[in-house]
């Protein structure tokens, strides 16, 4: 819980906004230098992607288990079928698209055990949760997840796939979210117009 | 009152899930070792070694012979040729598939690779001689690698 935020302002930060150009130039490199016969290469492209993968798997509520059978799932089609893949740069994109497929099949084939839709429950929980959490959001990192937190379900999906994605593909979110194709962009617009209005009013220096 | 740009607040997104939805400490190094297992061909299924014959050997240590594998309803045909410590493989996949062959010798990391014919053709040139396997990756990709058993060359 409790972070050393350093740094952290209303200023934009150069290095998060360049960092994930610097993980899909490391996962092209790591492929590049496995398939010309480095094994290392694969090390490398398995620990730059592993957490990208994660974090996008996971916006598809699939239980910490079933998230990691997703990442695994999607290494092994990478290494048995890396002839799939022509072009280097794509890596990547691949990659979270082929997380992004299994974690939509795993989370859809899980669904019917859940006895409410999450959709309906989705807008009480974060109320809740920040509420709880009101006694300790003196502190910056508390204070930013409860911007992020109190954001209706959709929006923190979709904030969180798009954030740690490369340009995924909008016709496949829409229907992983069950959304109209045409409005991904424009709701991502909105939630992270959202997002800028709950940071300003949970306080701290972005006023 | 600054406006947020939208890789700023992306930032925000990422540093907030990364700290309150952390990657497991495990996974990275349990993600390398699948990753490594897959790769090391360990879990590609062998062919079977069917059919062996030699010809006739050539003068000053050139000879050829030829090699037939089966898996599935894979079937492959490989003469390979021995001409002054080099070799070379012709293969024949039947039916013909697309699919991507790669040559892994024994002794080196480096890589040979052909690419499959419409009509089930490939060969591998300026391939050393020593122990030698034969992984194949059909470009349907719903469809497993296999490899041949190492041979000796």
């Amino acid at each position: 819980m409790a972070r050393t935020g350093s740094g952290r302002g209303g200023a934009e930060r150069p290095g998060d906004a360049a960092r994930p150009n610097a993980v899909w130039t490391q996962a092209t490199d790591g492929f590049n230098r496995w398939v010309g016969g480095d094994p290392a290469g694969l090390d490398d492209l398995v620990a730059v992607m592993t957490p990208v993968l994660w974090h996008v798997v996971r916006a598809y509520r699939l239980s910490e288990t079933a998230a990691e059978d997703v990442v695994q799932t999607t290494w092994l089609a990478l290494v048995r079928r890396r002839t799939a893949i022509l072009d280097p740069v794509a890596v990547g994109g691949w990659l979270t698209t082929t997380a992004r497929r299994e974690a939509w099949r795993v989370a859809n084939a899980t669904t019917s055990a859940m006895p409410v839709e999450d959709e309906d429950l989705a807008p009480l929980l974060p109320r809740q949760r920040s509420a709880e959490e009101s006694a300790v959001q003196h502190d910056e990192g508390d204070r930013l997840w409860a911007a992020v937190d109190r954001l209706p379900e959709r929006c923190r999906r979709l904030l969180r796939i798009v954030a740690f994605e490369d340009r995924p593909d909008y016709r496949e979110l829409a229907t992983d979210l069950g959304m109209p194709v045409g409005s991904i962009g424009p709701t991502r617009g909105r939630c992270l117009a959202k997002l800028r209005v709950a940071l300003m009013e949970t306080g701290g220096d972005h006023r | 009152m600054s406006e947020l740009s939208r890789d700023a607040l992306l930032a925000i997104v990422r540093d907030v899930w990364t700290e309150r939805d952390p990657v497991p400490d495990h996974l990275v190094a349990a993600m390398q070792a699948a990753a490594a297992m897959a790769d090391s061909d360990l879990d590609v299924e062998l062919m079977s070694l069917v059919e062996r014959s030699t010809e006739l050997a050539g003068a000053r240590g050139s000879s050829a012979y030829t090699l037939r594998f089966v898996h599935g309803d894979t079937d492959l045909l490989l003469r390979i040729a021995v001409d002054n410590g080099r070799s070379r493989v012709d293969g024949w996949i039947v039916p013909a598939e697309p699919m991507t062959i790669r040559a892994l010798p024994g002794d080196t990391t480096g890589s040979h690779a052909a690419v499959v014919s419409d009509s089930g053709r490939f060969e591998l040139t300026d391939l050393p001689v020593g122990l030698m396997r034969l992984r194949l990756e059909p470009h349907d990709v719903a469809r497993p690698a296999f490899a041949t058993p190492t041979f000796e060359i």
